[in-house]
C-alpha cells in the first residue's frame, strides 16, 4: 500500500519587494520558501492513514522544482513520510499547473500508489489545478476539496465529503486509485521539530529527471504549457478617503469632493 | 572535674546476657534493613542517565559542608523554622556523633586493642554537650510541631492544584501522617532518652561516680530530681529502667531502619543533592547529545542519576510553591508536586528488581505520578523555585527537558506553534521580515555602524522586542541617542541578528535553539569587537551563559552596567536630577538568573528618585509571566495573570509614581497590566532608560560639541 503526496514549495512575499526585470515575476531575493500549507494537511491526512496501522502504508512525497525545494521535502520526512523525490530539469522552469501534472502522472505510472494526495491549491499561484490534471493524465476518479476521507488501505474505494460554497458538504463515494485535492482543517498537521528536521537530512531525497521519467524537455516548460504569464504587476492603488464628522459636516464634504471631481 | 575511670555511664549493667544478645541481634537486623535500602535506592539512581557532575568533589564537598553547618539556605524567608531545623540538625549530628563515639569504644577499640578514652573528663564533658543537643533536638521539634499544627501555612498544605478531588493520587494524607510519624517518633527518642538518663541517675543515686558528677547532664539532672520528688526511689528506678531502655532502643533502632524508606532520608539525599548543586541549573540548559534520537524526557529512565537524586531530596518544605508565578494565579503547576509526582512515579517503576516495561515508563500523560502538559506549559521558567530550594532541587531543567519531548510530539499551543514556525522562517517571533529589524535606527538623526563591516568596542545585540515592537522601540532609539552621545564606539549586526534563543530553549525546541545559537554565534564571530551589550536581559541571558557550550564565548553585559559606568566616569552627564518615587521590578533574567541586582538600582538612586522596594524584590521578584515562551502562549482568561498580580503590589506603595523596569518583556507586560489594574493614572511604568533619557539634555551637548 502506497500513498503519494504531491506537495509544492511556496513563495510568500518579503516587505518592499520588487518586480524582476522582465516583469514575469517577483524578484528571487524578496521570496520566503516555504512548503505550501495545503500541502501540510495533505501529509498529515496520508499519515493519519499509515499511523493507523491496519497495513504497511508507504507514504512518498514528490515534488517539482530545484535545489531549494529540498528543504521542504525535509520537512516531510521530518513529519515521518518514507520517501522524498524531486523531479527538476531547468526546462521546467515556466511550466504551467497542466505540464506538472503531466511530471507528476509520469511519477505516479512508475510508484504505482494506491492513492494520490495534493492541496487543494498553492498560495503563491492558486490555480487549483495540479491535483486535478494529475488525475487527468492518469484517467483516474478525482475529488476536490476533501474536507473529511474515510478510507481503509486496500480498498476498493473511499468516501469523501467535499466542501462545497455556502457551507455545503457533498458526500461522495469514489473509486480507488484516485487523486484527492485536500482542504484545509481536514486535520490538525503535525509540529515538525527543528531536530526532525536536521534528523531527517539523513533520509536521501531520489532527483529524478524528466529521462527517468519517460519524459523530455518537448513535454515540459513555457512553450509546452497551454498558458503563461505574460505581466506580474502591482495594481494603482484606488483611492478611498474616510470622512469624518457630523452629518452635516459629512455632507458637505461629500458635495465638495463631487464638484472637485466635476471639476466645478 | 575529676579524670578517673569510674566516671562514666553504666551501658548493659544488669542486663543478662542472653537480653545484650537480643539486642545486638536487633541491631544487626535494623543495620541490614538500613543497607539494603540505601542498596535499593542507590539501583534506582543507577537507572538513570549519566550525568557530568562527578567534577571538583572536594570543592563541592566544602560547599555543602558550608551550606548544612550554615542552614544558609534553610533561613532565607523562613527564619525560625531555618533556626528550628538548626537545632534539630546540630542535635542529631552531635547525638549521632555520641553513639558513634560509645560504639567506636565500646565494640571497636576496647574489646581489640584494650584502648578506653570514655570516661572522666571527657565523659563528662561528652555529657554536657550531648544533653545541650538533645534539649536543642526537643526544642526545635516542638517548634515544628506546632508550626504544622498552628500556623496553617499554605506552604504546608499539600492540596494539589494540578488534580482533582476523586483523582486517583489527589490525595496526599499520606505524606501528613508520614509528617507527623516522623515528628513523634522523633521527638520521643529524645524525650526517653532523657528520661532515661534521669532514671538512671536516680536508681544509680548512692554512687559518687554518677550522682556527684550528675550536673554535668542538667537536663537528666533536673528530671532526676523531679522524679525523686514525685516519690521515685532507687529500686523503682532500677526495676522501670528496662522497659525505658528497651523502648528507647528499639524505637531508635527502627527509625535508622526507616531511613531510606521514608523521608528520613533527606539526611542523606538532602546532602547528596547540595554536593551535586548545579550554579548554572536553569540559566544554561542541558545539551541535547548529537547521537542521542529524541530530544526530552518521556521515560523516568530518561531523567538523569542527579535528577533522579533530586527528586528524593525534596523535602516538601513548600517554599518553592509559595515562590511559584504560576502558581499564585492559580495555574495547574506547583514546582513541588511536579517533582513529588516524579518522585512518586520513581519510586513505583524502579525500585523493583526488575524494570517495567517501556511503556509503563512514561512520565507524560494524566495517570499517577504522570506530569500533566498544561502543568508543564504553565512553567515560566523564572527560576524562582529553583532559587529557593533550601536542598537544591533543580526543576527549570527537568521542566524544560519533559517540554522538549512535548514539542517532538507536537503537544503545545498553536499559537505556540505558529511562533516557533514563524520564528524558524523569519529568524524573530514578530515574523517581520528580516529587512526590517534595524528599522528603528532610520528615525535616529546619526547613523550607526554596521558592526559586519568595521571593527566596533561595543557590539549592541538588540534583540527582538527591543527592535520590532513600536513601544520598545521608542526606548531603543533612546538607548541608541545615550551611546552615541557617551562617545561609545559601537555597532548593529542589522538584519544578520536572529532571535537570540533564549526563550526558544526554555520553550523546549531545542532544534530551533541550536539553529538560533549557532547562527548568531557565527555571525558574532565574524566580526571585530571587545564586548557586547544588549538591553534585554533573556538574550544576555543565553548569550552569556548558554552560547559557551555552543563554542560562543563573548563578553557580554546588560546596559545598567555599562550606562552605571558611563555616569561614574562622566561620560554621560546628567543634566537634572528627577525626585520620583519609584519601585523597581528585578526582570528574572537579570536578576535571579546572573544576580544583576545591584546596576539598576545604582543608576536609579544616581538619577536623584527615591526607590521603595515592593515586598518581593531581588532574589525573590516576582516574574512578569512573560518567561519560558509564555509572552507567545495566551494566559487563560479568567485568572489572574501574574503581572497583574504584580501591579498590586505595587499599588500598595504610597505615592509610588513611576514602576521601573529594565527589560523589553517587562515593559509590554507591565504597561499592558497596568490598564486593567485600576492603578492607571497613579503611577506609570518606565524603563530605566526612559528615565535616563530625561536627565540628558541632548541638544545642548550636541551644541557644546559643535562649538568645542
Ligand atoms: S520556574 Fe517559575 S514558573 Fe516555573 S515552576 Fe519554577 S517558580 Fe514556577
Ligand atoms: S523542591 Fe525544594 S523548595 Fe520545593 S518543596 Fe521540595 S525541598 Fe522545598
Amino acid at each position: 500500500m502506497k500513498i503519494l503526496v504531491a506537495v509544492k514549495q511556496v513563495a510568500a512575499l518579503d516587505e518592499d519587494f520588487e518586480i524582476r526585470a522582465d516583469e514575469k515575476d517577483v524578484d528571487e531575493d524578496f521570496l520566503l520558501y516555504d512548503l505550501n500549507e495545503w500541502d501540510d494537511f495533505s501529509l498529515e491526512e496520508a499519515m493519519k492513514i499509515k499511523e493507523a496501522g491496519t497495513t504497511e502504508v508507504e507514504v512518498v512525497v514528490v515534488s517539482v522544482g530545484p535545489d531549494r525545494v529540498d528543504e521542504s521535502l525535509r520537512k516531510c520526512l521530518a513529519k515521518g513520510a518514507d520517501r522524498a523525490i524531486r523531479v527538476w530539469d531547468d526546462s521546467i522552469e515556466g511550466s504551467d499547473a497542466i505540464a506538472i501534472g503531466r511530471i507528476l502522472a509520469a511519477i505516479a505510472k512508475k510508484e504505482a500508489p494506491d492513492m494520490i494526495f495534493a492541496g487543494v491549491q498553492s498560495s503563491d499561484q492558486a490555480y487549483a489545478s495540479t491535483g486535478i490534471s494529475t488525475a487527468a493524465y492518469l484517467n483516474w476518479p478525482h475529488a476536490a476539496v476533501v474536507a473529511d476521507l474515510q478510507y481503509q488501505p486496500g480498498n476498493k474505494s473511499a468516501v469523501v465529503r467535499r466542501e462545497l460554497e455556502g457551507g455545503l458538504l457533498q458526500e461522495v463515494e469514489i473509486n480507488c486509485p484516485a487523486v484527492l485535492t485536500i482542504q484545509l482543517g481536514i486535520n490538525k498537521p503535525r509540529y515538525a521539530s527543528l531536530r526532525g528536521i536536521k534528523q531527517a537530512a539523513a533520509k536521501p531525497i531520489e532527483e529524478v529527471t524528466l529521462a527517468d521519467i519517460g519524459l523530455s524537455g518537448s513535454d515540459v516548460g513555457v512553450g509546452n504549457s497551454m498558458s503563461h504569464v505574460r505581466r506580474m504587476y502591482i495594481p494603482a492603488k484606488g483611492r478611498a478617503e474616510m470622512i469624518e464628522g457630523t452629518i452635516a459636516e459629512q455632507a458637505a464634504k461629500l458635495i465638495q469632493i463631487m464638484n472637485e471631481f466635476k471639476g466645478v | 572535674m575529676d579524670n578517673s575511670k569510674e566516671i562514666t555511664r553504666v551501658l548493659f549493667e544488669n542486663f543478662q546476657p542472653q537480653a545484650i544478645h537480643l539486642f545486638y541481634a536487633i541491631g544487626y537486623l535494623a543495620i541490614a534493613v538500613f543497607i539494603y535500602g540505601v542498596y535499593v535506592q542507590i539501583r534506582k539512581y543507577r537507572r538513570g542517565k549519566p550525568d557530568g557532575s562527578w567534577t571538583e568533589l572536594f570543592k563541592r564537598f566544602v560547599e555543602m559542608v558550608k551550606t548544612m553547618a550554615t542552614h544558609r539556605t534553610l533561613v532565607r524567608r523562613d527564619k525560625s523554622a531555618g533556626r528550628a531545623h538548626g537545632l534539630i540538625f546540630l542535635g542529631f549530628v552531635l547525638l549521632f556523633i555520641g553513639t558513634a563515639t560509645i560504639t567506636l569504644e565500646y565494640d571497636i577499640l576496647e574489646p581489640l586493642f584494650g584502648i578506653k578514652f570514655w570516661y572522666g573528663n571527657f565523659y563528662l564533658l561528652f555529657s554536657l554537650v550531648l544533653d545541650l543537643a538533645g534539649l536543642g533536638l526537643i526544642v526545635g521539634l516542638i517548634y515544628m510541631m506546632y508550626r504544622r499544627k498552628w500556623l496553617h501555612l499554605p506552604k504546608l498544605d499539600y492540596k494539589r492544584v494540578d488534580r482533582q478531588e476523586g483523582d486517583p493520587d489527589f490525595d496526599r494524607s499520606q505524606y501528613r501522617r508520614e509528617d507527623w510519624a516522623f515528628l513523634w517518633s522523633f521527638i520521643l527518642i529524645g524525650i526517653t532518652g532523657f528520661i532515661l538518663e534521669a532514671t538512671r541517675l536516680v536508681w544509680l543515686n548512692d554512687r559518687p561516680a554518677v550522682w556527684d558528677y550528675r550536673m554535668w547532664s542538667p537536663v537528666g539532672a533536673l528530671l532526676a530530681h523531679i522524679m525523686q520528688a514525685l516519690g521515685m526511689t532507687s529500686e523503682s528506678a532500677g526495676a522501670f529502667r528496662p522497659y525505658l531502655w528497651w523502648f528507647h532502643g528499639l524505637l531508635s533502632l527502627t527509625f535508622i531502619a526507616c531511613i531510606p524508606y521514608t523521608k528520613i532520608k533527606h539526611i542523606f539525599t538532602a546532602a547528596a543533592s547540595l554536593m551535586f548543586k548545579d550554579p548554572l541549573a536553569g540559566r544554561r540548559l542541558p545539551k541535547v547529545p548529537d547521537d542521542q534520537k529524541t530530544a526530552g524526557y518521556k521515560t523516568i529512565t530518561d531523567l538523569t542519576w542527579k535528577n533522579l537524586l533530586h527528586l528524593d531530596a525534596c523535602t516538601k518544605c513548600g517554599r518553592c510553591q509559595e515562590a511559584c508565578p504560576a502558581n499564585a494565579v492559580g495555574a495547574p503547576l506547583s514546582p513541588r508536586d511536579v517533582i513529588l509526582s516524579l518522585r512518586e512515579f520513581a519510586n513505583h517503576a524502579l525500585s523493583a528488581k526488575e524494570l517495567p516495561k517501556e511503556a509503563e515508563l512514561d512520565i507524560h500523560g494524566k495517570d499517577v505520578g504522570q506530569v500533566f502538559m498544561e502543568t508543564l506549559w504553565s512553567c515560566r521558567t523564572c527560576l524562582a523555585c529553583v532559587e529557593i530550594c533550601p536542598v537544591a532541587v533543580e526543576h527549570v531543567p527537568i521542566i524544560v527537558q519533559m517540554r522538549r519531548n512535548l514539542v517532538e510530539a507536537g503537544e503545545m499551543e498553536p499559537l505556540l506553534e505558529k511562533t516557533l514556525q514563524t520564528i524558524h522562517k523569519t529568524g524573530n517571533s514578530f515574523g517581520e521580515s528580516k529587512r526590517k529589524r534595524a528599522n528603528w535606527t532610520k528615525e535616529l538623526p546619526f547613523e550607526i555602524k554596521d558592526a559586519r563591516a568595521e571593527p566596533v568596542d561595543v557590539l549592541w545585540f538588540v534583540g527582538d522586542y527591543a527592535s520590532f515592537d513600536p513601544r520598545n522601540q521608542k526606548v531603543t532609539q533612546s538607548f541608541a541617542k545615550l551611546m552615541h552621545h557617551a562617545g561609545v564606539n559601537f555597532g548593529l549586526l542589522f538584519e544578520s541578528e536572529l532571535n537570540a534563543g533564549n526563550d526558544v530553549r526554555r520553550v523546549g525546541e531545542e532544534g530551533l535553539y541550536e539553529l538560533l545559537a549557532s547562527s548568531n554565534i557565527g555571525t558574532l564571530q565574524a566580526c571585530d569587537f571587545a564586548s557586547i551589550v544588549t538591553t534585554d536581559p533573556h538574550s544576555f541571558n543565553t548569550i552569556r551563559n548558554e552560547y559557551p557550550d555552543f563554542g560562543g564565548k563573548f563578553e557580554i553585559e546588560h546596559y545598567t552596567t555599562l550606562v552605571k559606568r558611563l555616569i561614574e566616569t562622566g561620560q554621560v552627564k546628567l543634566k537634572k536630577k528627577l525626585d520620583y518615587r519609584v519601585t523597581f521590578h528585578d526582570p528574572c533574567h537579570l536578576g535571579r538568573y546572573n544576580k544583576g541586582f545591584d546596576a539598576p538600582r545604582e543608576v536609579i538612586k544616581l538619577l536623584g528618585c527615591e526607590l521603595v522596594e515592593m515586598g518581593r524584590n531581588r532574589d525573590n521578584s516576582f516574574c512578569c509571566g512573560a518567561g519560558g515562551g509564555r509572552i507567545w502562549i495566551p494566559d487563560p482568561v479568567g485568572i489572574e495573570k501574574p503581572s497583574a498580580n504584580r501591579m498590586k503590589e505595587a499599588g500598595q506603595i504610597e505615592g509610588l509614581q513611576v514602576f521601573v523596569v529594565s527589560c523589553p518583556k517587562d515593559l509590554t507586560m507591565f504597561e499592558d497590566a497596568l490598564k486593567t489594574s485600576g492603578f492607571e493614572g497613579q503611577f506609570v511604568v518606565r524603563e530605566l532608560i526612559e528615565l535616563i533619557d530625561e536627565c540628558i539634555e541632548y541638544e545642548v551637548w550636541e551644541d557644546s560639541a559643535v562649538t568645542a
